[in-house]
């Protein structure tokens, strides 16, 4: 197999001392873009192997693969790298009508860490990320760059972003986690 | 060298001693200094000279609102800042600051000489003065104007300063530090809401810094000061930011903060931001600003050392600096009185108080008796002396009926003034709020709000501590409470509170000619009394336009000092009531602000996204020089040692011409439909039919817009019978996918079909030339490449190189071509594998440029190019393209309206050049006959123009009217050099039976 | 920056994540055949372009990605409701009743004299 290499492939800025801040780029994932009325979700959720989330926003994680639902018919659907033939297979034996598309190499995910995560991400994303429920997701602006940002913890988001726009995401974090590590 | 400095006076920090340096002499001062304290300290008032008549100026204020005191302030290493306010400034240990608008040097400036051609800088002397002849527009005027207009210097250098932005949501924001904002911190932050409050200074407390005696709740002003910072410090719900002005007040309580952050240090840690934008979006403001003290308006009112009273008192009380030795105050305000008290006190010869109403309270008249004041009531300043400092002032009395009585002479080094105070409402007239006048403060107050904002203290018109504290206290209580926080506004016992009344002086009344006096209103504009008076003669009725042809309260000044003073005259000049005269609009930001706090994050390299392509890093190794194409960088070329961009393109050209070439297409949009009516939605969005295409096949896809004009293009392969993939334009890539979204979302959502974008799943590697399939074939795994199974526009999936491939038969050279689509995260070492295979064909990486060459010469075009959005398939000879059968698709309807039929429409066709070593400069115009007289009629204009080496001579592309009827014509195309002649052809150059394309 | 409600989303949002598309309810004809040069002429260009309220689409594009329309001020930029695409046109009445429920709401207007 060929190498496969991604713009962050093994990046990681590390805050300050107190370890307040890390960010670093996420593992590869399997993703799919999946798009379905609404009506047929249970069945999409039985082909993904776990429930779908039904309302924009909601996130629902099981088993290693996750759904985050961003669109009135539109889920994004994301596994280990090795479970993503089968999950190809499983939606093409769906009875349902549907759009299953392979996004897995469009984006890069950055993990963004720390009792300052959320006041790193506000350097550059116009909602209240403080005010974001744990457990949610919703595709926006970061800067210039559209992302799909989702709050995994109170202190863990997880970026994702088409990569030729990571590493304008990744210039303005490297300098936010300066100003962090400054305490300015 | 004096000093000024009072023992035991003050709250700057005297252990921490600090050097600085003014139009190269150097001075101390101490932490907590502004440079205007400092100056001030070490006894120098002339600090600047003005924007027209280039009049010496002194430091007026304590404040943001300094008009006077702008210098070039140096921080080192490039770090030079023009019209820097000497008031907010912070001094530093080693900053270096120096005068402006003054040549050769302060004192001796030669541009004083506009003082004395005065009137010919009257209002309006832009408009008058340089009218005609229309030629010296050029010659004299610009040049002139450009030289002698403007304050400061702007840096030449790149500014070496980073910025930094920040987004942060709040139940309350409070606006200003001092008593009001305080208190409604306090209230708010106590109630459990989440507060910011900001102040623009460096340290929080507003007026309550030069009030050391006033008592709060029992405390001295400045006990309680700190024990508040230390209450809000400890609660987590609040954020407290010195150095932080709110600049502009937005729509639904969105507010624009400008923080200073690093400008105060001597050394500045590596990578922190200089300045940072808060965007802050708070469910309720609170707007604590304070007010501002008016000047009084007589002649001679901006010598240095003419001070406002308050800022006297501001230098006294909180930097420990006398400002003179021997003041004068003249006033319409009781505020001017406490001045010179203070100053009295701290041993300061004060000469008089002038006061221009008929009556004071009797309790100043008394204390200035018990400090041996001499008192002026009902008196008026004619005119003061002194070159580079005042030296004296003359005093009148007023009499009956407003006649002036003779005047006196009494000799000062300082003249104090105050005509009262104007509420700070600049943030609330962002929103559009109304105002109200209000006669008895002659002021104007804030009247309905058109935002989630509250309004306290002297920025409301309730001016003294107890009033500023109760009603900021009751504005903050308020503002949690409508936020969801409940609160009880706390009682204010305040003593030594000053007394506060007065009156808005009109232009002072005077015993010699007012046509005459240099009676300054707009000190930072040089805009004088008799400026407005001349402007209001002149027929000027609105206040908006004696502001524009005066130049009052305009620029950075923006009404702070000049507003009040400029009505007033105006309102008297008119012979209408102020508030029928009305108020100029306030506009953002209150204070000027660097572009960097605007730019934020977005300079260098993040100024804006440079897309890059999975490939794009091979490329940089190899030596490619870069064009951006939308956001995208590409390979331009790829230069080898010691050739120029028109070797390398020719060599790129012969080698896919001859051998094989490989180009990076990653950039290529990509949108992938699906879903059983794929089919019917390409069938209305593009003007081509596909219902019949095979799966496995592509064909070449042209999308309008709805007026019938060449929107994109792109070829789209079926890969089944529900599934396309279409590729657009690089720079179509979003607007396409955007206008499909729009069409299947809201005109058709009954059709079954969804649309991903998938540019970025992809690297593209087009692989072109007579050996491109020998290349390939070894690693392609799943296909078969022969040409009856996988023929010219064939798609397949498969593997390449062991990973998955959507592999495309497809030419945009006409050559024998592949475009290998895979995933992207496998593109750079799919390149790298092919690079290193076809060394055996001389493989050559090719650029855009080359693909330009390629692709011009078999004619094909590219949208956005040779198409400008005005151009029908027609048009640009794409009529094949169009499904005559179809009932509908997107633009189909237009293509018949009557304009588009016209037969003199401009068509794309092909030119030769006489001469064909001439290549046509790109957007040349095209005229029918050279010898025409200017202005000749055009026919139209290159669109591509390029060398080809296969041909040996230039080609271009062309749109001219009617002009596929004209082949064979020779058109003219006039160039900076000469005038160039060419003849239309076809466009099609190169292998017009596409031949190679089956190689 | 304003903050705009997403019918999908049923959220406010920040108006970055927004698009402007133009005058609301002008559906494209079903059979643009049919139609006269001027009556196509009226579909693609003519606009009301009026001074107050005005119907509006928008959509989503850095969100849900939905396309929906607004009821908006153009003198106040003050949007008074928004809708999901399809919807008809809302009535004074309705429009009424949103604007006066987001002004409760949130007491829009305050009296800021001394
Ligand atoms: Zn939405």
């Amino acid at each position: 197999m060929l190498l496969a290499n991604h713009p962050l492939l093994g990046k990681t800025i590390t805050g300050d001392t107190a370890s307040k801040l890390t960010i670093r780029a996420a593992e590869d994932v399997a993703r799919f873009s999946l798009r379905i009325d609404p009506v047929a979700v249970q069945a999409a959720g039985a082909a993904f192997g776990t429930p779908l989330p039904t309302r924009i926003g909601g996130v629902v994680e099981a088993g290693g693969r996750m759904a985050l639902q961003l669109g009135p018919d539109e889920w994004v659907l994301t596994a280990p790298v090795a479970e993503s033939d089968a999950i190809a297979d499983a939606f093409a034996a769906l009875g349902e009508t549907h759009s299953l598309v392979d996004i897995g190499h469009r984006e890069v995910g950055i993990l963004v860490e720390g009792e300052a995560a959320a006041l790193a991400l506000r350097s550059a994303i116009a909602f209240d990320v403080e005010a974001m429920a744990v457990g949610t997701g919703c595709r926006t602006l970061f800067d210039k760059a559209q992302i799909v940002l989702i709050r995994e913890d109170k202190n863990r988001f997880r970026i994702e972003v088409w990569r030729s726009f990571a590493d304008h995401v990744w210039g303005i974090l490297h300098a936010v986690s300066r100003e962090i590590a400054l305490g300015l | 060298m004096s000093n000024f400095r009072i023992a035991g006076k003050g709250r700057v920090n005297r252990s921490r001693q600090l050097r600085f340096s003014f139009d190269g002499v150097d001075y101390t001062g101490y932490e907590g200094d502004t440079l205007a304290s400092a100056l001030l300290a070490n006894g120098v008032h002339l600090v600047g000279r003005s924007f027209k008549y280039h009049r010496p100026r002194g430091i007026l204020t304590a404040g943001s609102e300094e008009p006077n005191a702008l210098v070039g302030s140096n921080r080192g290493n490039g770090r030079f800042e023009p019209n820097t306010r000497a008031t907010v400034l912070e001094v530093f240990e080693g900053l270096k600051t120096e005068s402006q608008n003054r040549w050769p040097s302060l004192t001796r400036d030669i541009g004083a000489v506009n003082d004395a051609l005065y009137m010919l800088f009257s209002a309006g002397f832009y408009y008058k003065t340089f009218m005609w002849p229309k030629s010296f527009w050029d010659k004299v005027y610009e040049p002139v104007i450009r030289n002698a207009a403007g304050l400061g210097k702007a840096p030449t250098a790149p500014d070496p300063d980073s910025y930094a932005s920040r987004f942060a949501h709040c139940d309350v924001l409070v606006v200003g530090g001092g008593a009001a904002g305080l208190a409604a911190a306090l209230e708010a932050g106590r109630s459990g809401a989440s507060v910011i409050l900001c102040d623009e200074q460096s340290e929080i407390g507003g007026s309550l810094l030069a009030e050391p005696t006033a008592e709060i709740n029992g405390q001295l002003a400045w006990d309680w000061l700190e024990d508040t910072n230390a209450a809000l410090a400890a609660m987590p719900n609040v954020t407290v930011l010195p150095r932080t002005t709110a600049i502009g007040y937005y729509h639904q309580n969105f507010v624009g903060l400008c923080q200073r952050l690093t400008d105060h240090l001597r050394i500045v840690p590596d990578g922190a931001p200089r300045e940072r934008m808060w965007k802050v979006r708070a469910k309720q403001v609170v707007l604590a600003q304070g007010a501002i003290e008016k000047p009084l308006v007589f002649a001679g009112n901006d010598r240095p050392g003419v001070m406002l009273a308050g800022a006297a008192r501001t230098y006294l009380n909180r930097y420990g600096v006398k400002v003179g030795n021997w003041v004068v105050a003249v006033t319409s305000h009781d505020s001017a009185w406490h001045a010179a008290f203070d100053l009295a006190k701290a041993g300061v010869e004060v000469a008089a108080i002038v006061d221009v109403r008929g009556t004071v309270p009797t309790q100043l008249v008394a204390a200035a008796d018990a400090l041996r004041i001499r008192t002026l009531i009902g008196w008026t300043v004619t005119g003061t002396k002194g070159r580079l400092r005042v030296s004296s002032v003359r005093v009148n009395p007023v009499g009956p009926g407003g006649k002036v009585g003779g005047a006196e002479t009494i000799a000062c080094d300082t003249l104090l003034m105050s005509g009262g105070w104007t509420p700070s409402i600049h943030l609330f007239s962002h929103t559009q709020g109304s105002l109200t006048w209000n006669e008895d403060g002659q002021m104007f107050l804030p009247g309905r709000g058109k935002e989630e904002c509250r309004l306290a203290g002297a920025g409301k018109g309730r001016f003294g501590l107890k009033a500023a504290f109760e009603d900021g206290a009751a504005a903050g209580s308020a503002a949690a409470a409508d936020a969801g926080f409940a609160a009880q506004p706390a009682a204010y016992h305040v003593e030594g509170e000053l007394s506060f009344t007065g009156v808005t002086g009109h232009e002072l009344p005077t015993d010699r000619d007012p046509g005459h006096a240099k009676a300054f209103v707009d000190f930072q504009n040089d805009v004088m009394a008799k400026d407005i008076r001349l402007a209001v003669r002149e027929g000027f009725k609105s206040i908006e336009h004696i502001k524009r042809y005066t130049t009052n309260g305009m620029a950075t000044d923006q009404g702070k000092l000049s507003n009040i003073n400029g009505l007033a005259v105006a309102s008297d000049a008119l012979k209408r009531p102020i508030p029928a005269v009305g108020l100029t609009t306030f506009r953002p930001p209150y204070t000027p602000t660097s572009f960097g706090t605007f730019a934020g994050y977005n300079k260098g390299a993040l100024f804006e996204v440079t897309r890059k392509t999975p490939i794009d890093g091979w490329a940089e190794e190899n030596g490619a020089v870069y064009e951006p194409v939308s956001l995208w960088r590409r390979a331009w070329y790829f230069p080898q040692v010691g050739e120029d961009m028109h070797a390398a393109v020719a060599r790129e050209c012969k080698a896919v011409r001859t051998s094989v070439g490989m180009f990076d297409a990653s950039t290529l949009g990509k949108i992938e439909i699906v879903g059983p009516d794929a089919a019917e939605f390409m069938n209305r969005m593009y003007t081509n039919a596909w219902t019949k295409l095979a799966p496995g096949r592509c064909r070449y896809g042209l999308l309008l817009g709805e007026d019938g004009f060449i929107r994109d293009d792109g070829v789209i392969g079926r890969l089944a019978q529900d599934r396309f993939h279409v590729t657009t334009t690089t720079g179509g890539a979003a607007r396409v996918l955007g206008m499909m979204e729009d069409y299947l979302q809201t005109e058709w959502p009954d059709l079954k079909v969804w649309l991903t974008s998938t540019t970025e799943q992809w690297s593209v590697i087009a692989l072109q030339g007579p050996n491109a399939r020998k290349l390939i074939e070894p690693f392609v795994e799943g296909i078969d490449l022969s040409e009856g199974a996988f023929p010219h526009m064939a798609v397949a999936t498969g593997k390449i190189c062991g990973v998955p491939t959507r592999l495309f038969r497809v030419s945009f050279t006409g050559e024998l071509g592949f475009e290998i689509n895979v995933p992207a995260r496998y593109g750079r070492a799919v390149w790298e594998k092919l690079f290193e295979a076809g060394q055996r064909f001389g493989i050559t990486p090719y650029g855009t440029e080359t693909m330009h060459v390629l692709r011009a010469e078999k004619g094909y075009i590219i949208v956005g190019q040779d198409t400008d959005g005005t151009l029908t398939p027609d048009d640009a000879g794409l009529s094949w393209a169009v499904g005559k059968t179809k009932p509908d698709f997107v633009g189909k309807r237009s293509l018949s309206r009557p304009d588009m039929l016209a037969a003199n429409r401009k068509q794309l066709v092909g030119l030769l050049t006489s001469d064909p070593k001439t290549v046509l400069e790109e957007g040349a115009q095209i005229v029918l006959d050279p010898n025409q007289p200017v202005p000749m009629d055009m026919v139209g204009h290159v669109t591509s123009s390029y060398w080809s080496a296969e041909l040996g001579r230039s080609i271009a592309f062309a749109v001219i009217q009617g002009g596929r009827s004209l082949q064979g014509k020779t058109v003219h195309v006039p160039m900076p050099d000469k005038v160039h002649s060419a003849t239309i052809t076809g466009m099609v150059f190169v292998d017009p039976e596409n031949t190679r394309l089956s190689a | 920056m304003l903050l705009i409600r997403c019918p999908y989303c049923e959220a406010e949002r920040p108006e970055v994540e927004f698009t402007y598309a133009g005058e609301a309810h002008i559906a494209r004809p079903a059979d643009p055949s049919a139609l006269s040069d001027d009556e196509w002429r009226d579909f693609l260009f003519i606009r009301t372009n009026p001074r107050g309220r005005h119907f509006e689409r928008w959509r989503h594009m850095h969100g849900c990605g939905r396309f929906f329309n607004a009821v908006r001020d153009t003198v106040t930029d003050k949007f008074s409701m928004t809708y999901k695409a399809g919807a008809p046109r809302p009535s004074d009445e309705e429009i009424a009743l949103a604007s006066s429920a987001t002004a409760d709401s949130a007491a829009s207007v305050k009296d800021a004299r001394p």
